[in-house]
């Protein structure tokens, strides 16, 4: 790889904003093989390739890996929502509300709870949730569903995620990529992370 | 606002302008004007290829029909219609005769005459080619945003800007909004339209009652005390609602009131897609919204996708009262039919938690009946005893 | 230029008082083996490059200019025309899409313009640089992709390798620049005009980014002749067996 440096000054001057914000939190390494929690929960997962964990954070319970930054590929666990609260922090409690998990929150509603949430917090479009069925995680009865929509910067994504309601609470894990290309290259990766998944 | 505007506005207000001779095709003029016309046109190449566009010639052809019954087939001849699918009150018409018209808005009107009046409003804007004072206007008034942003900066708490966006997205989110003395112009030549179409010009003062009402119902639901039209982007840069409805009313004129709405076409028109539509606006997790437009689409008669909509809005939101209600209203839905295999499901999952498994299960069999193939079947048969080896 | 230049440099000053210091931001990159040597009867298919120049307000709203906007696309296809000659290489202009055609361009255009984004956040950016691809730049390695879908992108089964260009420049205007120096005193950095450009050579078979010169803050004034070509070269520059912007420069 040839690499050019431009100059010292322009990069201060456009990035200094940018250090400010992220240089808070670094990202880490997830090494392949290496057993590690998410979330600041009792699930590990053993990754089958190296990961990244971004050092910002969407929710309180949550935890965002990527392998070439979250526009391109976006795995986020959700451990362990308590009924009550969103997925994701909302940026107005009153005035842009977001979809609640609740004690009556059934598995075959999980799906609709995930679609309102990129609605309204992602402001995604075109939202289509492709399939749906039962599939074991982290042990329990869970759902597994796949779905598709429109970002605001016009790329079209494709999703799918893995969920179960363990002791009242939520867990799940998603991964979205843009269907071109992105998707399909880490789906089995993916898919690695999710069976690898334990509860403690 | 010029001094003859005001005056006409006060003197005459009795009537609406007979619309002017149409310029016909026009070529943009000068630095700015030039420069906007040739960026529009490369964003209308990106819309035109967007999968955000409902790429339905049916539906587009229709939407476009109403505008040239407005507005008569000469001036319509340099309008371009995309509808795209975002369920938000809008429509817009940039510089080059691109006409957008947000879902959320066909799911808002209940008549032709009602899309007529806002297509035909903004047509006024592209008319009088407001964009561009619009546009300078606005520099001016960001460069005191700027200077804002800057003095709050010396707080601690201020955020940082994102380093790049969506450019095109928010110049066409900000930009779209006009001073208050051309959105009055607009109101006036889009009735002027009207008043000369076979359309009823009376429903252009409806829009602005039901969306004043939209707005009061969403604040409610959310607790907010009075609605506070400023944070509402559509209506920011607006004449107060009030007031608009008003002089609408005031500028139809008299025999226009018997004239046809077209509302029965409209129905028929719209019934395809309502259903997604509604679906798209429920999402939103804004109740009090949803509520009350399934509420006032129901005033020309509750149908059985109206009481699914409002069924499936109530047990979203999942209060043991919503769960309730909910079923009651998928009931309507069926009872009411054609319902939609999807009405099983929601009654059935409803009944479920409120206690009531045996009939919520027998719901849940009529809908795998009806749809063997849902997208959710597997999970729907672990919830049925008996059926869930298979 | 010289100007904005000035208090670009003074911006950077006071930034560097309030700020952690952050080491150079990279700018271009080639896969690991990747070579275009001259004469060897490869095809590059340029995709419809997205241009646009306008003024930056001091609001930071963007004013487009059609004259300047024409300019540069006039100049990025005359560098074009004279790289083909010294390259001995073929650039051909991609057909005209339509409909789903029309589609799948642009959303490769949006995943292009994403994958830029990407690249100088994550990987070019040091300071905000990802664990993996911290270990790929040891390793020499660039390792981005837009996918085996360009294949079926309209002209691409003629051709070997796309070129994609994303340019939007938007200049400062005078009231802007002040604000920045008082902004500089509350720490906070304003940048005068907005500057990107991003360049892609993508492998037609496999959808591998070949090379990339991406960056969030271009140089050359795209309003002028002189500025534009700078610019193109600057784009274009460290273009794989390319001189452009070594003997071209003045």
């Amino acid at each position: 790889m040839m690499l050019r440096r431009s100059g010292f000054a322009l990069a201060i001057a456009t990035l200094s904003l940018l250090a400010l914000s992220t240089m808070a939190r670094a990202h880490k390494l997830r090494v392949q093989g290496a057993a590690v929690t998410v979330a600041g929960s009792s699930v590990t997962v053993t990754p089958s390739r190296d990961w990244n964990s971004l050092g910002k954070k969407i929710g309180k319970n949550t935890e965002t890996w990527t392998l070439d930054g979250e526009q391109l590929n976006d795995v986020t666990f959700f451990a362990g929502i308590a009924p009550g609260n969103p997925l994701v922090k909302e940026r107005s409690k009153k005035h842009a509300p977001l979809p609640k998990f609740t004690r009556t929150t059934l598995l075959v509603e999980v799906p609709e709870l995930l679609e309102g949430t990129h609605r309204t917090y992602k402001n995604s479009g075109a939202f289509k949730l492709l399939s749906t069925q039962a599939a074991t995680f982290l042990g329990r009865d869970g759902v597994f569903f796949t779905y598709e929509f429109t970002d605001e910067d016009q790329l079209t994504r494709r999703g799918e995620a893995h969920a179960a309601i363990i002791d009242g609470k939520l867990f799940m894990m998603t991964f979205e990529a843009p269907r071109l290309g992105y998707f399909a290259r880490s789906e089995n990766d993916f898919r690695a992370l999710v069976t690898s998944a334990r509860l403690r | 606002m010029t001094l003859g505007l005001l005056l006409a506005q006060q003197a005459g207000a009795a009537t609406a302008p007979v619309p002017p001779p149409y310029a016909g095709a026009y070529q943009p003029q000068g630095v700015d004007e030039i420069g906007w016309w040739r960026e529009d046109d490369e964003s209308e190449r990106k819309l035109a290829a967007s999968n955000l566009v409902i790429h339905d010639e049916t539906l587009t052809g229709y939407v476009k029909h109403v505008l040239c019954d407005a507005i008569g087939e000469e001036r319509c001849r340099s309008v371009r219609v995309y509808i795209m699918r975002e369920p938000t009150f809008n429509a817009s018409m940039s510089p080059n005769g691109t006409m957008r018209v947000l879902s959320g808005l066909l799911l808002r009107v209940h008549n032709e005459a009602e899309l007529a009046a806002v297509l035909g409003h903004e047509f006024g804007h592209f008319e009088r080619r407001h964009f561009l004072e619009g546009f300078k206007a606005q520099r001016g008034g960001t460069d005191v945003l700027a200077w804002a942003a800057v003095l709050a900066s010396f707080a601690p708490t201020y955020h940082t800007r994102r380093a790049y966006g969506d450019l095109e997205l928010s110049i066409y989110g900000n930009l779209f909004r006009y001073q208050r003395n051309q959105e009055r112009e607009a109101d006036r030549l889009g009735i002027g339209y009207l008043n000369e179409s076979h359309l009823r010009p009376q429903a252009a003062a409806l829009v602005w009652q039901n969306l004043m009402a939209e707005i009061e119902a969403s604040a409610r639901a959310k607790g907010l005390k009075k609605p506070d039209f400023n944070k509402i982007a559509f209506t920011a840069s607006h004449p107060p609602e009030g007031e608009r409805a008003a002089y609408l009313a005031d500028l139809a004129v008299p025999e226009g009131a018997v004239r046809d709405d077209g509302a029965a076409r409209y129905r028929a028109a719209l019934a395809p897609w309502l259903p997604l539509f509604l679906d798209d606006q429920i999402k939103l997790n804004d109740f009090g919204a949803s509520e009350y437009i399934i509420q006032s689409l129901a005033t020309g008669g509750w149908t059985a996708d109206l009481w699914f909509a409002r069924a499936e809005l109530y047990r979203t939101r999942g209060n043991q009262r919503d769960l309730a209600n909910a079923a009651d209203f998928y009931a309507k839905a069926i009872e009411i039919g054609p319902a939609r295999p999807e009405a099983y499901r929601g009654l059935g999952l409803a009944l479920m938690k409120t206690g009531q498994p045996t009939t919520g299960q027998k719901a849940l069999r009529t809908y795998l009946a009806l749809k063997p193939d849902a997208s959710d079947a597997g999970m729907i048969r672990m919830m049925l005893p008996g059926k869930g080896t298979e | 230029m010289r100007y904005s230049a000035f208090w670009l440099a003074c911006a950077a000053g006071l930034a560097l008082l309030v700020t952690a210091p952050v080491s150079a931001q990279e700018r271009s990159a080639v896969k690991q083996g990747f070579k275009l040597a001259a004469k060897t009867n490869k095809t590059i298919l340029l995709f419809r490059p997205s241009v646009s120049v306008g003024e930056q307000s001091m609001g930071g709203l963007f004013e487009p200019n059609a004259a300047w906007t024409e300019q540069a696309k006039a100049n990025i296809q005359a560098a074009l025309d004279r790289f083909q000659a010294r390259l001995g290489n073929a650039v051909v202009v991609a057909p005209e899409a339509y409909g789903d055609e029309a589609r799948n361009l642009e959303e490769h255009m949006a995943l292009f313009a994403a994958v830029s984004r990407s690249v100088i956040e994550y990987q070019f950016f040091v300071g905000n640089r990802l664990p993996t691809k911290k270990r790929d730049n040891k390793a020499d390695m660039f390792d981005w992709s837009l996918g085996e879908g360009v294949a079926a992108l309209p002209g691409a089964r003629n051709a070997d390798y796309g070129l994609f260009i994303y340019n939007k420049d938007a200049y400062g205007s005078t009231g802007r620049k002040v604000l920045q120096v008082f902004a500089m005193l509350g720490g906070v950095a304003v940048t005068s005009g907005e500057h990107l450009g991003y360049a892609g050579l993508v492998d037609l078979r496999t959808g591998d980014l070949l090379w990339l010169n991406a960056d969030a803050e271009m140089g050359g004034d795209v309003r002028e002749k002189d500025g534009s070509e700078k610019r193109v070269r600057q784009l274009l520059e460290d273009f794989p067996g390319s001189d452009i912007g070594k003997t071209d420069a003045p």
